[in-house]
C-alpha cells in the first residue's frame, strides 16, 4: 500500500469525523528492519503505530503509557504498578472480571508491565478479533471505575507479589537495596513495586488522581503488529478512542541524581547459604552515545561462558556459581549493575578482587578484536531474537518510542554497535568503572535475619 | 496467509528430522534431541544423563571448552542443552548466515566429545554449587518436594539434576558409557525452525558419525496412585510467604479421557478467569498467581495446583484450594463453563502454532514423548468434541481429592500448626529441611 493509499484513507476517515478529536493524521512511514511502521495520530493526541505481519492469523495490541515509577513521589511509591493491576477491573460498561472473560472467550491473552519509565498493556488476539482489543483498551482508558473493595483486594495481591519478588527473594531484595543506596534523590531510588507501607496505604482518591492525570490519549501510544486490514483497524481505533479527551500531562518534577563521589558499601545478612555480591556503577542513559559501547564492554566481561569474568570466576577459579552484568536501559542515567553468587566457602571480597582486576585491565588495555567481534555478534543475535515474534516486535517499537521517541531505535542501536571500536570500550571503561561512583553490596548468609550491618542508606 | 506444514524426513541410519521453514527473520533454530532422558539414569546415579550432555560441550575433537564457547559466540549463536524425564536436547539458535559452521560445530560436539577428566571434575563441582544456589528459590524447592513425594520410588520421583550424593557417585566411565549407549542414530530426532534452506543435508551431517545401534530401553511403568492426604512441609527460615503445591496422579495422552481432563482443568485453573484465579486472587487477593496444570509425559503424570499466599493467609488458602478441588470433582464443571473454555481453547489455538519454533516443537513432542501421532493435529477437533459428561467423568475417574500430596514451603515454627489445621483428613505430615537435596 502506498502513501497515496494512506492519504486517501485518512481523508475518508476525517470526512466522517464528528469533531477535531476524531481527526486523524498520517505521520509517515518508518523503516523497521525489512518492515515498515506506519504512524498515525488522532486529534486527541493518541499515537498509533501499525506494522503489518501476516506470518500467522494473529495480532498483538500494545498500549504504552508514558508513566512509570519515576512519576511517583516519596510516600506514594508503587502507585503506577498498583494501578496497572486495577486496570483489569470494572469499567462503567463492564463489570469486574468481564474484561478478561471477553478476551479469553475470543481466544486472547492479555498482560501488562510497569517499570521505572513506562507502563504497557497488551493483548495477543486472533486477527479476526482485533476489534475487541480496540474496544476494551479504549474503554478502560476512559471509563475505569475504582471502588474500595477491588482496591483492598488488589493491594493484597500486590503485597503478595512483593513478598514473592522481593521480601522472600534474595536477589530481588538485594537489587532493591542496591538501587536504593546508589540513588539518593532521583526516583530510581525506589522500587517500581513500591515500599510495602506505601502499597498498604493507597486510597481510591490516590488512584483516581493518578488515573485522571496520566491515563489520557495524549500520554499513550497504541502499537499493533499482525495480520490486520489497516483501513478497517484505523476506523475502529478512530471510533473507539476519538471521543476520549486529552488531558494536561504535568511536567516532570524529577531531580537529577548528583554525581557520586565516594564508594558506598553495605553488608546485609539474609537466609541464604552462599554470599552474594552486587556492584552498581552509575552509568549512561539509554539514549546516551556511551550506552552502546558500555553494553559491548559488558558482553566482553560478563556475556556468556566465553567472557573474561565468567571464565575466571566460574570456570578457572571456581569462586562463583552465578554471574550477571547489565547496563540499565532507562531514560535517565541508571546503573551498570553486576551480580555474583559465591560458591560455598568463598566470599564477596575474593570476587570483588577479581572484578577489580578486570576493571583495571579494560581501562588500561584494549580488548582484542576477537572479543569485540564476539560481543557484537552476541548483541546482534539478541536483537534478532527479540524480533522473532509479533509481540517482540511490538514491544521493541513501543519501548523505544516511549523512552527515546524513536520506534526503530533498535536498528539504530545495531548500527551503533557496528561502529564501536576497541578504543570506545576503553574510553567508557575509564569513564564509568570508577570505584568512587559505585555501590558495593555484600549479602552474607545468616539465619539470624535481615539486619543491615554497616553503611545502610 | 497460509502456515507452512512441518516437513518430516528419515535419515539413513535411523534418525528422524522435522523442518519448519520461515524466512521472516534471519534466524535458525536447530536441535538434536534424544529419546533418552533422566529416567535412564541408573539408580543411585541420578543426574548422569544431564551431566553427560553438559560435559559434551566442554570439549570435542580439536576444540577445548573455551574454544567451543568462543566459536558459538562469534557465529552469533546460542547453544544450550536441556535434559528432561524423557529426552535430552542440545542445540540453539544462530544467525542464518552462519547455520553451516554452527551445524558443523554441533555435529562435532555430538559426535566427538572428549570427556576430559579435568572438565568432568570441574563440571561436577559446578553442578553441586548450582544445587546449593537453587535453594534460594522457594518455588524450586516446592517443585522438588512435590516430585519426590508424589511419585515415591517411581522413576518420575527423581530429578534430572541429581543430588549431591548421586553426583558424587558418578564416574567419568559412567558418562562415557551413557554416551556410547544413547547417542546413536536411531535414537536421534532433529528439529529445524526458521530461515533454513538445506536442512536435509545439514541433518545428515549432524548425525552421520554416530553409531547405528539401538539405544537401550527403560522399563517405565505408570506411577502408582498414593493413598491419603500427605503434607510435606519444607522448613526454611524467615519466610513471610509460603509456596503451596498440591498434586495428584492424573492421566497421559493415550487415555481416552485425557483431552476431556485437560479441558476440565482449564476451567479449574488454566486461565486468568478460572475458578482458582477467581476465588484465590480476584476475590480474596491471597496470592499473586493461582493456577493448575495437567502434565504430559510418557506415562501417567500429575495434575498440580500452585499458589503463593502470605504467611497469614496460607492455611485458609490451602483449605480453600482443597475445597475447590473437592467441588470440582463432586460437582463437575457446568455447561456454561465448558462452552466458554471450548471457545477459549479453539480460538487461542492460533497461538499454539504462530511461530515456526512452536510448530516444530509439536512435531518433536510427538516423537520424544511418544504421543499419539495425531495428538496435535487432532487436538482442536478433540477439544470441540468433549461433552459435559466426558469432562465430568474424567474428573471423577482420574482425580481423587482424598489422595493428595501437599507441599508447603514456609517457616515451620510459625506456620506448621496453622497449615495442618487447614487440611481435613490429613493422614500424615513430614517436615523436611530445605537443603534436603
Amino acid at each position: 500500500m502506498s502513501a497515496n493509499f494512506r492519504t486517501r484513507l485518512v481523508e475518508r476517515l476525517n470526512a466522517k469525523a464528528p469533531d477535531s478529536q476524531h481527526h486523524i493524521s498520517y505521520e509517515g512511514p518508518r523503516p523497521f528492519g525489512g518492515d515498515t511502521i506506519h504512524s498515525y495520530r488522532l486529534g486527541n493526541g493518541l499515537t498509533v503505530m501499525l506494522l503489518k505481519d501476516d506470518s500467522a492469523p494473529v495480532a498483538t495490541y500494545f498500549t504504552w503509557f508514558n508513566v512509570g515509577s519515576r512519576h511517583e513521589t516519596a510516600g506514594k511509591t508503587g502507585l503506577a504498578h498498583l494501578f496497572e493491576h486495577l486496570m483489569f477491573n470494572e469499567t462503567e460498561s463492564l463489570k469486574a472480571g468481564e474484561f478478561d472473560r471477553l478476551l479469553e472467550e475470543s481466544g486472547a491473552e492479555s498482560n501488562a508491565a510497569t517499570w521505572v519509565d513506562w507502563t504497557f498493556y497488551h493483548e495477543s488476539i486472533p486477527a479476526d478479533r482485533i476489534g475487541l482489543a480496540v474496544r476494551l483498551e479504549a474503554n478502560r482508558m476512559a471509563n475505569l471505575v475504582l471502588r474500595e473493595p477491588q482496591l483492598v483486594s488488589e493491594k493484597e495481591v500486590v503485597t503478595n507479589e512483593r513478598r514473592q519478588r522481593v521480601d522472600d527473594d534474595i536477589e530481588g531484595a538485594a537489587n532493591e537495596l542496591l538501587y536504593k543506596t546508589a540513588f539518593t534523590c532521583h526516583p530510581y531510588h525506589w522500587p517500581t513495586i513500591g515500599w510495602m507501607s506505601d502499597i498498604e496505604g493507597f486510597t481510591t482518591d490516590d488512584c483516581e488522581r493518578f488515573y485522571k492525570t496520566y491515563y489520557a490519549p495524549n500520554n499513550a501510544t497504541v502499537v499493533v503488529v499482525g495480520d490486520f486490514n489497516e483501513g478497517s483497524l484505523l476506523t475502529k481505533i478512530q471510533s473507539a478512542y476519538g471521543s476520549i479527551p486529552s488531558s494536561v500531562i504535568p511536567e516532570e518534577d524529577t531531580h537529577p541524581e548528583p554525581p557520586q563521589t565516594e564508594e558506598r558499601t553495605l553488608v546485609v545478612h539474609k537466609p541464604t547459604e552462599t554470599e552474594k555480591l552486587l556492584v552498581g556503577f552509575h552509568g549512561p542513559a539509554l539514549g546516551d552515545a556511551d550506552h552502546a559501547p558500555l553494553s559491548l564492554l559488558n558482553e566482553v566481561l560478563f556475556g556468556g561462558r566465553a567472557s573474561r569474568v565468567y571464565n575466571e570466576l566460574i570456570t578457572e577459579k571456581e569462586l562463583a556459581s552465578d554471574l550477571r552484568g547489565w547496563v540499565s536501559t532507562f531514560r535517565d542515567p541508571g546503573l551498570y549493575d553486576i551480580f555474583a553468587a559465591a560458591r560455598t566457602g568463598r566470599n564477596g571480597a575474593e570476587i570483588l578482587d577479581v572484578l577489580d582486576g578486570h576493571f583495571s585491565r579494560v581501562k588500561s588495555e584494549l580488548v582484542s578484536e576477537v572479543e569485540l567481534a564476539r560481543a557484537k555478534a552476541r548483541l546482534e543475535l539478541s536483537l534478532l531474537q527479540s524480533l522473532d515474534t509479533m509481540s517482540g516486535k511490538a514491544e521493541q517499537i513501543g519501548f523505544y518510542w516511549t523512552v527515546l521517541g524513536d520506534p526503530a531505535f533498535a536498528f539504530q542501536r545495531l548500527e551503533a554497535y557496528r561502529r564501536v571500536t576497541r578504543g570506545d570500550l576503553r574510553r567508557v571503561a575509564r569513564r564509568y568503572l570508577n570505584s568512587s561512583s559505585r555501590t558495593v553490596l555484600r549479602v552474607l548468609p545468616d539465619e539470624a535475619g535481615d539486619a543491615v550491618v554497616e553503611g545502610a542508606a | 496467509m497460509k502456515l507452512a506444514t512441518t516437513e518430516r524426513f528419515e535419515i539413513p541410519g535411523g534418525a528422524l528430522a522435522f523442518v519448519e521453514a520461515s524466512h521472516a527473520i534471519p534466524l535458525v533454530s536447530v536441535g538434536v534431541s534424544l529419546r533418552s532422558g533422566s529416567v535412564c539414569d541408573p539408580i543411585g546415579k541420578e543426574g548422569l544423563a544431564r551431566l553427560t550432555a553438559r560435559l559434551m560441550r566442554r570439549g570435542c575433537a580439536g576444540l577445548t571448552a573455551n574454544e567451543i564457547d568462543n566459536r558459538v559466540d562469534i557465529l552469533g549463536a546460542e547453544l544450550s542443552g536441556d535434559t528432561g524425564l524423557s529426552s535430552i536436547s542440545m542445540g540453539g539458535q544462530v544467525i542464518s548466515r552462519n547455520i553451516e559452521p554452527f551445524a558443523e560445530l554441533l555435529a562435532r560436539i555430538v559426535s566427538t566429545p572428549t570427556f576430559d577428566e579435568r572438565e568432568f571434575e570441574r563440571l561436577k563441582r559446578q553442578t553441586l554449587a548450582e544445587i546449593v544456589e537453587a535453594r534460594d528459590s522457594d518455588r524450586s524447592l516446592a517443585h522438588k518436594a512435590l516430585r519426590r513425594n508424589l511419585f515415591g520410588g517411581h522413576l518420575y520421583g527423581r530429578g534430572a539434576g541429581g543430588t549431591s550424593k548421586s553426583l558424587a557417585a558418578i564416574t567419568l566411565d559412567d558418562v562415557r558409557g551413557f554416551y556410547a549407549a544413547h547417542f546413536t542414530q536411531p535414537n536421534v530426532v532433529i528439529g529445524f525452525a526458521g530461515d533454513v534452506l538445506s536442512a536435509e543435508k545439514i541433518a545428515v551431517k549432524l548425525v552421520e558419525k554416530l553409531p547405528k545401534h539401538a539405544a537401550p530401553k527403560v522399563e517405565l511403568t505408570h506411577p502408582a496412585q498414593l493413598s491419603g492426604r500427605h503434607l510435606t512441609f519444607v522448613d526454611k527460615p524467615d519466610r513471610t510467604q509460603t509456596q503451596i503445591l498440591i498434586g495428584t496422579l492424573a492421566s497421559w495422552p493415550h487415555d481416552s479421557d485425557h483431552v476431556a481432563l485437560t479441558v476440565a482443568n482449564t476451567v479449574f485453573g488454566g486461565t486468568f478467569t478460572s475458578r482458582m484465579m477467581r476465588e484465590v486472587r480476584s476475590k480474596r487477593g491471597w496470592s499473586y498467581g493461582a493456577s493448575s496444570s495437567v502434565a504430559i509425559e510418557r506415562r501417567r503424570h500429575s495434575l498440580s495446583m500452585g499458589t503463593a499466599p502470605g504467611a497469614a493467609d496460607a492455611a485458609a488458602c490451602l483449605n480453600l484450594e482443597i475445597g475447590l478441588l473437592e467441588s470440582l470433582v463432586s460437582g463437575g464443571i457446568s455447561a456454561r463453563e465448558l462452552g466458554f473454555v471450548k471457545k477459549y481453547l479453539t480460538r487461542s489455538h492460533a497461538f499454539e502454532i504462530d511461530t515456526a519454533v512452536k510448530r516444530v516443537h509439536q512435531a518433536l513432542d510427538v516423537e520424544l514423548l511418544n504421543l499419539p501421532a495425531d495428538y496435535y493435529s487432532s487436538h482442536l477437533g478433540n477439544v470441540k468434541n468433549v461433552t459435559l459428561e466426558q469432562a465430568n467423568d474424567a474428573l471423577k475417574n482420574r482425580i481423587d481429592p482424598e489422595n493428595l500430596r501437599i507441599v508447603v514451603v514456609g517457616t515451620a515454627d510459625s506456620m506448621l500448626d496453622g497449615i495442618k489445621a487447614g487440611v481435613e483428613r490429613l493422614s500424615s505430615v513430614t517436615v523436611e529441611p530445605y537443603d534436603l537435596e
